[in-house]
């Protein structure tokens, strides 16, 4: 968790990343421009676990991933590049050509191991594996957000573990969003009770799963997001 | 071990034969097991000078590890480290004293058994060579038990815990070094090794699938021994498959470049930490090429590869003055990490990639393919497998049920 917190102030290097893809992803090469570190090549869809299988991966995509030396407190860019995958929001492409993979922070928050190879070997493998099963049969094999701000809401909630209620939602977040939430602030749950004496030890478990700065982040987005 | 060849049906079959064959084999490692064996009967008969110091040989580094490659061409030797372990004091010698006397009785020996190649003295070894056909010569190492001094430096250095272990520390030996200024002076200050407590190190690390093997040996082979009375030498753990693939490998990569090749001490203990009981080749592969550079420690600004029986030491200790050999290192890992993973992760199991097929060579990758796979089914490399389209479909129906059960970690999403 430090390190999308941004407490640990490492940053991604060239090396890492090579690291992480040489063995698992062999056919992606990764180049540094000095700024940001970009993968190029086939990305291998496989089982979960798999180290290798007799026939070879169950399918690839040609893609472009672009990273920040700031991964994982930035979110990587995906590009599908071999045209397999429709340019459309249905396809979960997004306006600017790049996949939307997942909602990040919810990621971050769902998943203990924010490590480039964890993101590969889940998130990613999924996005794939989805767009392959989309393709045979025409369904997402493991649901699909709303588009927009109400995908955003719902990815949130869910990392929450709340109903999703826009502003229950954001009521929540705002709370989280402090380094430790104000006992004299009223309960989210609307009971009119101040937080200690209400849900005081539920909120303080979900502000050790959603640490502040991820709880800052989903409120600017959704702000953001809310402007569109 | 027993050869069992089968027809191949997986890439770990395939690793696995691979690493079979660049194991020596078991006539060879018999061979030198039956001649060291007769240095020390030598060494140990009523009339020798050194008999009432009680000598025995044993093997040390691969050849006690399991970790032998075969050479790469037929005129290089296997290198069979050996210790000479007099129960002697430094009271009773110096290292010069002990170096002589064991160096006597390996000269006496050569002599009686009408060795034509000469008995080299080396800065803490003897080196006796036998005829062209054996291809293999024996380092002898010189050396009395000293654990005392061991766990005293151990304790000295902040490892009360590693002083006392009796595996790990326990059997710690003073051997004898020419270039030291008190080489020929009555001391207590001699080098310190201690080539037991690594390999019991080392096999700490693979105990589980050292275990589980022996028992597979013992079904195999219809024994009703205990598993604790099946040699270690009668079965290969995925640890050692690995590491004689990694480096045969090296090997390969310098070939003409030796003298700044990873050296074999360095690959053995980074792939023993990054080692995690993976009960295959390819699992054990992954695990070892993702992680093993991560046991490379950063000590004031010097690369260090920690003995982990003696933290103190460097197995590094060189790549300070000679950088390229850190750059070597570093290269090699990315080369393995590329090569293992093209052919485990993008090519089916009947087909090597060239760079793989080349840094393991090209003669015994072609051998092996032939041994273990129908004529028909050695396919030429595509660039990334493709199976049949139902199969893929198959696979990837049981691949979403796997996520599903597990909990995927994420949902496609659009922005507006």
């Amino acid at each position: 968790m430090d390190q999308i917190v941004g407490r640990s102030g490492t940053l991604l290097t060239l090396d890492q990343v090579r690291a992480a893809v040489s063995f698992d992803q062999p056919n992606l090469i990764a180049e540094s421009d000095g700024k940001r570190i970009r993968l190029e090549g086939t990305y291998l869809v496989f089982e979960k676990g798999v180290v290798a299988a007799p026939d070879g991966p169950i399918t690839s995509f040609e893609i472009s991933m672009e990273l920040s030396e700031r991964y994982p407190r930035q979110e990587p860019r995906v590009f599908e590049t071999g045209e397999r995958i429709p340019r459309v929001a249905e396809r979960h492409i997004n306006p600017n050509g790049d996949c939307c993979v997942t909602v990040w922070e919810n990621w971050l928050v769902e998943v203990n191991d924010h490590t480039l190879s964890s993101y590969l070997n889940g998130p990613m493998n999924e996005y794939f594996l989805g767009q392959f099963w989309y393709e045979k049969t025409g369904k997402w094999p493991f649901g699909e957000r709303s588009h927009g701000l109400k995908g955003l809401e719902e990815a949130y909630a869910d990392a929450l573990g709340i109903s999703n209620n826009a502003e229950s939602l954001r009521y929540h977040l705002r709370l989280l969003s402090h380094d430790w939430p104000k006992g004299h602030w009223l309960c989210p749950c609307k009971s009119g009770k101040l937080l200690r004496h209400c849900h005081r030890d539920d909120l303080a478990a979900m502000h050790a799963k959603v640490p502040p700065p991820v709880a800052r982040r989903m409120l600017s987005r959704l702000k953001a997001d809310g402007r569109l | 071990m027993t050869k069992h060849t089968k027809i191949a049906k997986s890439h770990d079959d395939v690793l696995e034969e691979l690493a079979d064959a660049l194991d020596i084999p078991p006539s060879k490692f018999e061979e030198a097991k039956s001649r060291y064996d007769s240095i020390g009967a030598w060494l140990d008969r009523p009339e020798s000078s050194l008999a009432r110091y009680s000598p025995a040989i044993s093997p040390q580094g691969s050849f006690l590890l399991g970790t032998v490659t075969r050479p790469l061409t037929l005129a290089e030797e296997y290198d069979v480290d050996l210790v000479c372990l007099l129960q002697g004091s430094k009271t009773a010698f110096t290292q010069k004293s002990l170096k002589e006397a064991v160096g006597n009785e390996v000269h006496l020996y050569a002599a009686a058994r009408g060795m034509a190649k000469p008995v080299v003295e080396g800065r803490r070894c003897w080196t006796l060579t036998y005829a062209d056909g054996a291809q293999f010569h024996m380092d002898i190492l010189p050396a009395i038990p000293d654990a005392q001094s061991y766990r005293q430096m151990l304790t000295e250095q902040g490892h009360p815990i590693l002083a006392t272990s009796p595996d790990l520390a326990g059997q710690a030996i003073a051997i004898t070094d020419r270039t030291l200024p008190q080489y020929a002076r009555p001391t207590a200050d001699w080098p310190l090794s201690n080539p037991q407590g690594y390999a019991a190190w080392f096999r700490s690390r693979m105990l589980i699938q050292l275990t589980e093997r022996k028992i597979e040996f013992a079904k195999r082979e219809h024994i009703t021994a205990s598993v604790d009375q099946i040699p270690d030498h009668k079965v290969k753990t995925p640890l050692q498959r690995t590491i004689q693939l990694l480096k045969r490998h090296r090997d390969c990569m310098f070939a003409d470049d030796a003298d700044y090749k990873p050296i074999s001490i360095i690959i053995t203990t980074l792939s023993a930490h990054a080692y995690n009981e993976e009960p295959s080749v390819s699992a054990a592969l992954q695990g070892i090429l993702r992680g093993m550079d991560r046991f490379i420690e950063n000590r004031d600004g010097q690369s260090w590869v920690a003995n982990p029986v003696n933290p103190a030491e460097n197995f590094a200790d060189k790549w300070a003055d000679e950088p390229k050999k850190e750059e070597n290192f570093r290269r090699w890992l990315e080369q393995a990490r590329r090569d293992f993973g093209t052919y485990l992760r993008s090519s089916p199991f009947n087909s090597i990639p060239s760079p793989l097929r080349e840094n393991l060579g090209s003669d015994l990758v072609n051998r092996t393919l032939q041994a273990v796979l129908p004529a028909a089914a050695v396919l030429a490399t595509p660039a990334v497998a493709r199976p049949a389209e139902a199969d893929q479909t198959r696979r990837a129906e049981a691949a979403i049920e796997q996520i599903q059960r597990d909990g995927p970690q994420s949902k496609p999403w659009t922005r507006s």
